[in-house]
């Protein structure tokens, strides 16, 4: 039997470990991750109020309930396990581990209380086990054009009978609440044409039943474009958030004695300076780290492959990450023919990893979970590891 | 009658779809064929089409299905004979464009001359129900009716 161990249980590990299972229905499959519970940022990274983007979770629940994938949660590769073990353990190991650094602006202030990471912020925001809850203020400068900026202003704008549906705590709800944003203001540094929205992201913008949405600077041609124009109108009776986007700033520096006091912008093509006052800015320019020295097909050598944020960095959907993740399974399963295989595979993970949560242990998590749901939410996330573990290790029968 | 599933996915969950309701039929032994691998010029009229599609951007058809909608135009088949039925699938935090692909699906089949039976069902992400438990009861009410 062919052993395949996949480090990293986020989309790209999963959607390689389905393509796998079809290409290789003989093969087991591994998957680890360093939380007790699968995902990635399917969990921890697409918006609480996305709860239909979650649903790709769907798919892979079969993997583990109807192939022969198992899921090793709570072990983290290099402190758990080495990458040597790992290797000669299982004929195949794909890495599919993704980035978590936020992407550093490089200006003066940026350390400065106050000024917060879109990684940081999202995982508190989605109950990352441990995570805190990000401390916002009544003003907040969002810097970057991207859908998680769009994210991060949608979730600051929204009234809270908006969170109905979502995953969104109760609590994280009422700290917003007692925030008191008034206004939020996004920036980027190219021109409107150049932002990387999804133009479906900015249109769901102007349903937000309590904020005025004011765009400054886009013009031009293109979807982007025409979605920033049209919702430009939007400005709801009695409301109590201002949202302005402005486009073509480049952030010189972060101003503040013990805290956060305002960002300077210059144009990023000619004259002209923007200052923005304000309590909170939030990064939102993506992420950093290591990527993997692969090739084209995901191979970083014999037996090692890399797939998803790992292997090609911090950019691409969830749809991307299928399409490399089924590219690299049929490279990894063209490979395997000539290999042989005898290697332990799954009966050393589980001798050597007593302390791992496995997909039951998940199944607990996931019911108590269900469980202590709110009448207005889909889930209350259990927030804490310790939480986490004492829930997969109760006893079936208890 | 052949039973032929076309599927056009982004995310895969039409996918899924397609090869539960294949599982489901089985004893009709229905093909079951990505949109992306599907040339208009093999259609028959011996055979009833179940079509699964998703929706992405601003309502358009998913990546799988886009090959498909080229050929369609390109080729400017007649279908004239050819009977379908549609599974949309979509996600009510869309509003404006609720279930698109599904529904332009349906427009370039029948306007090609094809037959659409029955409703188009819409299946939403962020409702409560599964896909599978609105498309199997589809399936066997279409199979009550005799389209295969
Ligand atoms: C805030 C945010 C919102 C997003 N929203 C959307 C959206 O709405 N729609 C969309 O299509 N895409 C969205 N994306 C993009 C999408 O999340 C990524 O494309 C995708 O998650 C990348 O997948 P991945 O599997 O490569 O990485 P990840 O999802 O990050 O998965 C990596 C996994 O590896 C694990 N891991 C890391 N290191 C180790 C280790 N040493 N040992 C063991 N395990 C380890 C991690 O715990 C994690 O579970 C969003 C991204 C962010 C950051
Ligand atoms: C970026 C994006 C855009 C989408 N656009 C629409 C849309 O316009 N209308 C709709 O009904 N659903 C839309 N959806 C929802 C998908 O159609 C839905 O999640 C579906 O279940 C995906 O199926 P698939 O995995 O087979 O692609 C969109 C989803 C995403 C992620």
């Amino acid at each position: 039997m062919t052993s395949i161990a996949i480090v990293g249980a986020g989309p790209s590990g999963c959607y390689t470990a389905q393509a796998l299972a079809k290409a290789l229905p003989d093969a087991r499959i591994d998957l680890i991750d360093r939380l007790p519970v699968p995902y990635g940022l399917i969990r921890y990274g697409v918006a609480p109020d996305h709860q239909g983007t979650k649903a790709v979770i769907r798919q892979f629940e079969r993997l583990f309930t109807r192939n022969d994938v198992a899921f090793f949660g709570n072990v983290t590769l290099g402190a758990d396990l080495t990458l040597e073990d790992l290797r000669a353990s299982h004929e195949a190991v794909v890495l599919a581990t993704g980035l978590h650094t936020d992407r550093r602006l490089g200006i003066a202030g940026e350390d400065l209380p106050g000024v917060i990471g879109s990684g940081v912020v999202t995982r508190g925001w989605n109950d990352y086990p441990d995570a805190e809850r990000p401390q916002i203020g009544p003003r907040v400068v969002i810097v970057g054009n991207g859908n998680v900026a769009v994210d991060l202003l949608r979730i600051l704008a929204k009234a809270p009978a908006e969170f109905d549906g979502s995953d969104f705590a109760p609590e994280s709800g009422a700290a917003l609440m007692a925030a008191g944003v008034t206004r939020i203001d996004v920036v980027g540094r190219s021109g409107a044409g150049m932002a990387k929205f999804d133009p479906v992201m900015l249109r769901e913008l102007g349903r937000l039943a309590q904020a005025s949405l004011h765009v400054h600077g886009a013009t031009g041609e293109g979807k982007v474009i025409e979605a920033l124009q049209a919702i430009d109108v939007h400005r709801p009776e009695g409301a109590t958030r201002e949202v302005h986007f402005h486009f073509g700033w480049t952030p010189e520096d972060i101003e503040g004695r013990a805290c956060v006091e305002a960002v300077r912008f210059r144009a990023s093509n000619g004259e002209g300076a923007l200052h923005l006052p304000c309590d909170t800015v939030l990064t939102a320019i993506g992420f950093d780290g290591e990527t993997a020295q692969a090739d084209g097909d995901g191979r970083i050598a014999e037996g090692l492959y890399a797939t998803g944020w790992y292997r090609r960095g911090p950019r691409g959907t969830i749809p991307e990450n299928r399409a490399d993740a089924q590219a690299v399974a049929a490279r990894i399963a063209a490979d395997l023919a000539q290999a042989t295989s005898d290697k332990p595979g799954r009966a050393a993970l589980t001798a050597g990893l007593p302390e791992a949560v496995g997909y039951d242990g998940w199944r607990r998590i996931d019911a108590a979970e269900c469980a202590a749901c709110p009448p207005d939410r889909a889930r209350r996330k259990i927030a804490t590891r310790a939480e986490m573990l004492t829930l997969a290790r109760q006893s079936e029968d208890r | 009658m052949q039973i032929h599933i076309l599927y056009g996915t982004e995310t895969g969950n039409a996918e899924m779809l397609a090869e539960d309701i294949s599982d489901h039929l089985s004893e009709h032994a229905p093909e079951v064929t990505n949109l992306e691998d599907f040339d208009p010029a093999d259609f028959d009229t011996g055979t009833f089409y179940l079509v699964v599609t998703s929706t992405y951007g601003d309502g358009e058809l998913p990546a799988s299905a886009q090959p498909f909608a080229e050929k369609m135009a390109s080729q400017a088949p007649d279908l004239s004979g050819i009977r379908f039925a549609v599974f949309g699938m979509g996600d009510s935090e869309y509003p404006e464009t609720f279930n698109f692909g599904g529904k332009r699906l349906e427009e370039m089949l029948t306007g090609a001359g094809a037959e659409l039976v029955g409703e188009r069902v819409t299946h939403d992400a962020s409702g409560s129900d599964m896909a599978d438990d609105l498309a199997l009861p589809w399936v066997d009410a279409l199979l009550a009716e005799g389209v295969a």
